[in-house]
């Protein structure tokens, strides 16, 4: 009989027989979960989100100066494009060491020399990430801006089109989260993890102007502006659903070459 | 030429079902990392319930070599099995029956002990918190921790992470323990201890460690691999390779030295000899080209010799200290 059949019959403890890419997935969850919500991350990010894009609205709902509806599409918009923006630069920045330090540190090897699956590690912290980010970086903000916006506006925010634009900011959050884990699976040290990460970032802000429209259609740069459109409630128009599209599915793939790249990873 | 092993992939062993004989087989085991050879093609075979020692100098590719057996690296060449499952194929499944213990163990520093622990035991069990917490408490007092349980890792020394690492990679009564250099960052009570607790599990676990203090091994293996610029140049049994060096042999005699040598010196067989005074006796070390011979008329001849007295008489014993040193230096040239 073997040792661990032994301890069967003598603990109350049930082995685990978890097998394939699921191998110790639930367990590597909630200990990336509780890096986020058992820690002071999940208040320093979410103050850092208040301040900096309901700070900002504020700003803008405070100005005097503009026409009521004016006043609402600049602070919607406002929320909307710094959100997408910022939330990215956000991401890559506090995430980039995710994998890489762990692969640096040696705990990534320590943790694949348990029962888990090299999907698993990859997912667990794409499904934490995610929801750290999305509530503490969108949802809780978005919350706040439409509570700042019954108190400080002229004119009344349309809520379904407010949340269908906070949807499509929460896949450019989500496009993030997964191109920074997925460099991390493909590169051995942060630089290239950030310098990647904020650099198409920024190309994006920098470039998209003066770049012809179907080149940037096929980008997740115009994701924040799209945003606004439907938070405006914008005519229908299919050109605003192609970069919706291309993240989702740009996204989909990056996920994929994570999980290859870090499944062929050596320790 | 390598032989070809037909794998008998039969799934993980379930609860109760025996594991296959041996624990780890491996066959041409080989990894290459450019144009550098780290492992060259090595057969290692380690039988159920016995303590392997893993030997060899810094670089010998010891490291790489468990890495292999665990599914952190792909084998280049040949084939390695664990539980008769492949290291490659059916890594995952392998996992569960093992307990790993790296040469510089990390964990999550910002986890106290227990809390490391626990994520360690939940990717092998579940159950009521009372029998995890009850698992997790057996374990610290196994390696001593039980005062510094709820302190961050963060501000353990490299004694205590050794011991940690221990503590993790036994949490869950592995089929198969994984140690490489359990022993290098203690000190010598903490060696000693860590001794005694592989010697408490020899019964329940097989056990393959990589170390370079050889007294230890001495003491606690009984297999031996040696590894040597990534060719395993001896595996066997530890009495085995300690058992004596056959053409060399020891007397220690009283009396009339010169009668006894001129005795010996007879012997067409007899190639070499060296004597030094000991405590009033004299200590022979005759080296020998004719074991059979020797056997049966060295002894003989010297008794055989008027005024001299043999106080002991036997084959040259060695220590694995001695028996490294030759493998290896043999092989380096």
């Amino acid at each position: 009989m073997t040792t661990a059949a032994t301890a069967a019959i003598e603990s109350p403890l049930i082995p685990i027989h978890t097998g394939g890419w699921r191998g110790g997935l639930g367990n590597l969850v909630r200990k990336e979960l509780g890096q986020w919500w058992a820690t002071r991350m999940w208040w320093v990010q979410l103050l850092v989100w208040l301040v900096l894009l309901n700070g900002t609205t504020t700003m803008v709902m405070l100005d005097s100066g503009m026409a009521p509806d004016a006043l609402v599409n600049e602070a919607v918009q406002t929320f909307l494009l710094v959100g997408a923006t910022a939330i990215g630069i956000g991401v890559v920045l506090t995430i980039q060491g995710a994998v890489v330090g762990e692969k640096e540190l040696g705990t990534a090897a320590w943790v694949m020399s348990k029962p888990v699956s090299r999907a698993s590690f990859v997912f667990a912290k794409l499904i934490a990430h995610s929801v750290g980010f999305l509530v503490t970086a969108l949802l809780i903000p978005a919350i706040v801006f439409v509570v700042q916006a019954r108190f400080l506006l002229p004119v009344p925010l349309d809520y379904v089109q407010f949340s269908l634009a906070v949807a499509v900011v929460a896949l450019s959050v989500l496009f993030y989260v997964v191109l920074t884990i997925g460099l991390g699976c493909t590169f051995k040290g942060r630089g290239p993890v950030a310098g990647i990460g904020i650099g198409l970032i920024l190309v994006g802000q920098f470039f998209k102007g003066m770049l012809p429209l179907p080149m940037v259609l096929f980008t997740p740069w115009l994701l924040g502006d799209v945003a606004g459109s439907f938070a405006l409630a914008s005519p229908p128009d299919f050109n605003r659903m192609i970069p919706i599209i291309i993240t989702a599915v740009a996204t989909l793939v990056l996920i994929y070459v994570a999980v290859w790249r870090f499944g062929r990873e050596e320790f | 030429m390598k032989t070809k092993v037909v794998q008998n992939h039969t799934g993980p062993p379930a609860p109760g079902q025996r594991v296959l004989d041996p624990v780890i087989h491996a066959v041409g085991l080989t990894k290459t990392f450019g144009h550098v050879a780290a492992l060259q093609g090595i057969d290692l075979t380690v039988p159920k319930n016995s303590i392997v020692g893993f030997l060899g100098p810094n670089g010998a590719g010891k490291t790489t070599a468990i890495k292999l057996l665990l599914g952190l690296g792909r084998p280049t060449g040949g084939t390695a099995t664990l539980f008769g499952l492949d290291s490659v194929r059916d890594s995952l499944a392998i996992r569960a029956h093992v307990g790993y213990l790296a040469q510089d163990p990390r964990f999550y520093t910002h986890l106290t002990a227990r809390e490391t622990l626990r994520f360690t035991a939940r990717f092998f069990y579940r159950g009521p918190a009372d029998a995890i917490r009850a698992r997790i408490d057996e374990t610290l007092e196994l390696v001593g921790l039980e005062d510094k349980a709820d302190r961050p890792i963060r501000g353990f020394s490299g004694g205590e992470r050794q011991r940690l690492g221990i503590a993790q990679a036994q949490i869950n009564h592995p089929d198969l323990l994984i140690l490489d250099e359990p022993a290098a960052a203690l000190d010598p009570v903490g060696r000693r201890d860590v001794l005694d607790v592989m010697e408490g599990l020899r019964a329940s676990t097989t056990i393959f460690y990589s170390t370079h203090i050889l007294d230890d091994v001495e003491r606690v293996s009984d297999h031996v691999a040696i590894l040597d610029h990534g060719a395993l140049v001896a595996s066997a049994p530890t009495a085995t390779l300690l058992d004596g060096d056959s053409t060399t042999y020891e007397l220690t005699m009283r009396g009339n030295e010169q009668a006894a040598l001129r005795a010996l010196r007879t012997h067409v067989w007899v190639n070499n000899i060296s004597t030094v005074a000991q405590n009033g006796a004299i200590a022979m070390t005759v080296s020998v080209s004719d074991e059979r011979a020797a056997e049966s008329e060295l002894l003989r001849s010297v008794l055989a010799t008027d005024d001299v007295v043999v106080t002991s008489f036997g084959r040259r014993h060695l220590n694995l200290e001695d028996v490294f040193l030759q493998l290896v230096k043999g092989h380096g040239r």
